[in-house]
Parts: structure tokens; C-alpha cells; sequence
């Protein structure tokens, strides 16, 4: 069985499929790719029709050797891509013999990479998901992020691959970043200040962002809401805590919490933030559900024509 | 009761009651979950029960909204199912063993300094109590119980602690829980419990869920230490 050594691991690399489903009940999040058109245009790329997983690399600083041949791919944020310290184009498919090292590393845009591996990274599914939950512990190699000296199984590789580049995403920090946000749970008790400043300010996104979450900073937002009984979050929820701050909830989100939300951003717009840097300037917009099914709806029919 | 059923993101639906919690209506929640999974089976990924809401998660795409909102509705109008009482036929609680000691609970004397009760009255109020299990979640196992003595009422702590042991046993509030794994945590520590409470290989792999009652029973430091070696 092929399997990928790894030399560097990086700061927050982990296994990634699409995610798991039907946990939440049990306080396990979905997990899954932070950039899910990415995870499913390297898919398709190497010819995955069954949700192989890649490995999801923050700000790319990765090294590893396959010890066997195989094709890779990698999308996402653009990363500079070496294979045995050669640079190669990181937008295309190519074949690696087994020994050789590939190298990946941070460029100028972007946060999460994906390297993709023909047959798969073929850690044993959890749950029906090779995804991991680092903070529960579940899916991937050990249920953790990945570490140098790391060893992960390869699937056997199957089809021959297709040559769709179907990403949908670029982010530039000088942009304002829209998010677009369905109105709901605590949103008609919010007072008109607190709506005001939300919809009106300027905010930005700060460091403090990871596969749970990204924390905003900018006008402080007064929920004037102390008490609340905990309550199922979602994707996207804007949570506020008491400091005024809005955290978009994302993949590795508590499934449940107790503070307030006057909704949740689109799964379209998430995608863009959880790619947006430090300093990327954010605003929020309403979307109606109805309104945001059409994007939906739009974005899929445009990935799928783009990977025809 | 009045309720509200709107919109928890683009794919999901929230349905809250406007009524404190109490076990009649997280039995009327798990009755309509249950409903939901037969009715919606094609297009529900998953639902979520909190202490007055019940989310249910749809597939995008397949998922007809205002045919979810009447649904819900509905299902809100039916009456209350009987809650059965902790201890009668076939509903027992499920007793969890505590030490309860300064070693494993760093807010145990302070808890009773600040209540100005002593710690076996600390101890006896909170093992006195039937607990309910309201909601599920925060972390993996972590099973939100209720209601504790008003004796015992605690604000959390300003700064979380960044680290609580697996097994501490916690209050906040009117709430207690116990720690399921190493997690940060902002409850106050007056306990541990020596059983594992999420084990990712049991089915279920959650030792407490919603709508359980939950008792906690006083035990030795010797009993505690052999019985964390067995789990």
C-alpha cells in the first residue's frame, strides 16, 4: 500500500473529506474542507468520485514523499509547489515517483490548500467521515492535526482523472468581502442599534480565526440580550458574545451554544471568509432564505457545467 | 404555548417555544425529532434539541421550506406528551459516582465559603437532586443537566479555565454537567466522576442523552481511584 511520509507537517494540517453528518445530536461538528470547492475540484481533477479525502494545509508549509508513484494536485490558496525542489505549476495535475519530495508553501493569497493524493488519503473513515475534529478527537490520522514523522495510508488509485479547475473563489484583501447573512433566531430581539451597527459598520477580520470559527472586530454590537438557553448553532451563525465582537461560526463550530445570533452567513459567502486573511475588510448584507437558495442554486449549476 | 418556527441559516429550521424549560417540553421536542426523522427522512441530515428549540438540518437543495414551517406548526399545536417520572416503571435514573474532594474540585471550598453552607451540605444538596437532561453538546457527551438546588446557584467564572479534566463535574448557573474530555471551561469545579461519559467506540458512543435523569452519588477517594483505573 502506498503511503505519504511526512517530513513537515505545518501548523494546522489535517485530513479532509466533505465532512460528517447527522452527529450534531452527539456534540461532534461536521468537520470537513474549510474550502469545499476546492476539496471537490482536486476530486474530480484526479478522477475521486467517492469523497476522497486530501489533506487541508493552513498558510501551505508542507513537506512530504509518496513512497510510490502517484499523480497529485493541489487547489485551494495558490501555494509555491516544488517537487524535488523544482517548482512546478500549483494549478495542475502531476505524477510524483515514489521517493520524490513535494514541497508546498505559503503565496500571497488565500489561507487553506488542499494537496490531493491519487487513491486518496485512506486514514479509517469515523462515522461515516475521514474528516477530523481535532477537538473532539475524531476522524483523520489520531483524530488529530497531522505532525512531522506522520505516516498516512493511500487508497489505491482507480480512474484517470478529468482536467476541471471548477473553484469558484478568489479573495482579494483590498475588496470589501460581503457577507450575506439569512436573518433568524435572536434577529427581531435585537435592539435597533445593535442592528444598525452591524449592517452599517465596517468590520475586519482578525487573526483570530480557525476551522471553528473567524472573530470580527469593529463597531461593537450591544445584543443588550444577557440570558439565553443554549440552543443548536449553525454554519455561518453570527455569534455574539459579550464583548460585542461577531465570531462566524464555521466546519469545527460547538454545536450548541448560548449566545446570541442574529443569523447565519450563506454557505457561499463562508467559503470566501474562511479563505480571507488578516485585515481583510468585511461587511454584512441581508439575504432573504429564498434569496440565498438561488445563490445556491447558481453556484452549483456553475460548479457543475465547469466540471463536465 | 407559543412558539416560533423561522429560519437558522439557508438550510436549516428553528423551531422555539416561549416557556422556561422543563422536562414536558423537552419530551414534546424529542417527540417531534422523532416525527421529523420519519417524516423528512429523505431530505433531514440532522436535528438538534436545546432547552426550547428543536433545529433541523436539511439537505440543500431538496429541502421545501414552507412545507417544513407548516409541518412544524402542526406539530407544535399537539398536545404535551406525559413526562415520566424519574424513578417510576421503566424510567431510572442513570447514577453517576462523585468524589467529591478538594484534590479534583478546585471551587468545592469556595463554593461553600461563598454560600456560607458547609461542604457536606455543598455535597448533600447537590446529590439530593433528580437532574434532567436537557440538551446535548458544547463538546462531544457534554449533556446539559437541570435544575440544581437555588442554594447552590453560582455565576461562572470571568476567565475560562483553559483547561478542565475529563470527568470534572461542574455547575453554572441552574445547571450542572460533567466534563466529558480535557476541554477549556468557565463552570465552577466542585467534583469527578470516575466513569468515561463519551466513548467514540460504544453505541452509543454518549453515555447520557436528552430527556435522561441523571443522580449523582457520593464516593470515597479509594472507590474513585479504583474506579478510574477500571474505565
Amino acid at each position: 500500500m502506498n503511503t505519504l511520509q511526512i517530513q513537515r507537517a505545518g501548523i494546522a494540517s489535517s485530513v479532509q473529506d466533505s465532512g460528517r453528518f447527522g452527529m450534531l445530536q452527539m456534540g461532534i461538528p461536521p468537520a470537513g474542507a474549510m474550502d469545499w470547492c476546492a476539496l471537490i475540484s482536486g476530486q474530480r481533477q484526479l478522477g475521486h468520485l467517492q469523497d476522497e479525502a486530501a489533506i487541508e494545509v493552513a498558510y501551505g508549509d508542507f513537506v512530504a514523499s509518496p513512497i510510490e508513484d502517484c499523480h497529485i494536485v493541489v487547489t485551494g490558496a495558490p501555494v509555491s509547489l516544488s517537487i524535488d525542489h523544482k517548482p512546478v505549476s500549483h494549478a495542475s495535475v502531476h505524477a510524483v515517483a515514489g521517493g520524490q519530495t513535494l514541497s508546498m508553501k505559503t503565496a500571497a493569497e488565500g489561507v487553506y490548500s488542499y494537496l490531493h493524493i491519487s487513491g486518496g488519503i485512506a486514514v479509517t473513515p469515523q462515522f461515516a467521515s475521514r474528516s477530523t475534529s481535532p477537538r473532539e478527537g475524531v476522524g483523520g490520522l489520531n483524530g488529530g492535526y497531522l505532525k512531522n514523522g506522520d505516516v498516512l495510508p493511500i487508497g489505491e488509485a482507480s480512474s484517470s482523472g478529468g482536467r476541471a479547475d471548477p473553484q469558484l473563489i478568489t479573495v482579494r484583501t483590498r475588496e470589501t468581502l460581503w457577507l450575506r447573512f439569512v436573518p433568524g433566531f435572536q434577529y427581531a430581539e435585537l435592539s435597533e442599534t445593535a442592528i444598525k451597527s452591524l449592517l452599517q459598520s465596517d468590520y475586519v477580520v482578525t487573526p483570530k480565526a480557525n476551522r471553528m470559527g473567524v472573530t470580527l472586530t469593529g463597531a461593537t454590537i450591544e445584543t443588550g440580550i444577557h440570558t439565553l438557553l443554549s440552543e443548536a448553532t449553525c454554519h455561518g451563525a453570527i455569534q455574539i458574545p459579550p464583548d460585542g465582537k461577531p465570531i462566524i461560526l464555521l466546519n469545527d463550530r460547538q454545536t450548541v451554544g448560548g449566545y446570541p445570533k442574529p443569523g447565519a452567513v450563506i454557505r457561499s459567502d463562508c467559503l470566501r471568509l474562511a479563505q480571507a486573511r488578516p485585515g481583510q475588510k468585511v461587511r454584512f448584507a441581508v439575504c432573504s432564505p429564498e434569496e440565498a437558495d438561488r445563490i445556491q442554486w447558481l453556484e452549483q449549476h456553475y460548479l457543475e457545467t465547469r466540471l463536465r | 404555548m407559543t412558539c416560533e418556527v423561522g429560519p437558522a441559516g439557508e438550510s436549516a429550521m428553528r423551531l422555539i417555544f416561549s416557556a422556561p424549560p422543563k422536562p414536558a417540553l423537552t419530551h414534546k421536542l424529542l417527540a417531534i425529532q422523532e416525527s421529523a426523522q420519519q417524516y423528512f427522512s429523505e431530505t433531514l441530515i440532522d436535528s438538534v434539541i436545546g432547552y426550547t428549540t428543536l433545529t433541523l438540518f436539511f439537505t440543500p437543495f431538496k429541502f421545501e421550506r414552507d412545507r417544513a414551517e407548516a409541518w412544524l406548526l402542526a406539530q407544535a399545536d399537539n398536545p404535551m406528551p406525559e413526562t415520566p417520572e424519574p424513578g417510576a416503571g421503566t424510567v431510572q435514573p442513570v447514577i453517576l459516582p462523585v468524589l467529591y474532594h478538594p484534590s479534583v474540585a478546585p471551587d468545592l471550598e469556595w463554593l461553600a465559603d461563598i454560600t456560607g453552607l458547609s461542604v457536606d451540605d455543598v455535597i448533600r444538596l447537590h446529590c439530593e437532586q433528580t437532574y434532567f437532561a436537557y440538551a446535548t453538546g458544547f463538546a462531544p457527551g457534554f449533556c446539559y443537566l437541570g435544575n440544581l438546588d437555588s442554594r447552590l446557584m453560582t455565576p461562572r467564572l470571568d476567565t475560562p479555565r483553559a483547561k478542565v479534566p475529563a470527568g470534572a463535574v461542574a455547575i453554572a448557573d441552574s445547571q450542572t454537567a460533567i466534563y466529558p474530555c480535557d476541554s477549556p471551561g468557565g463552570w465552577r469545579l466542585i467534583g469527578a466522576c470516575p466513569e468515561r461519559l463519551f466513548t467514540l467506540d460504544s453505541t452509543p458512543p454518549s453515555r447520557l442523552s436528552v430527556g435522561d435523569f441523571v443522580r449523582f452519588e457520593p464516593i470515597s477517594e479509594a472507590d474513585f481511584h479504583s474506579m478510574s483505573r477500571r474505565s
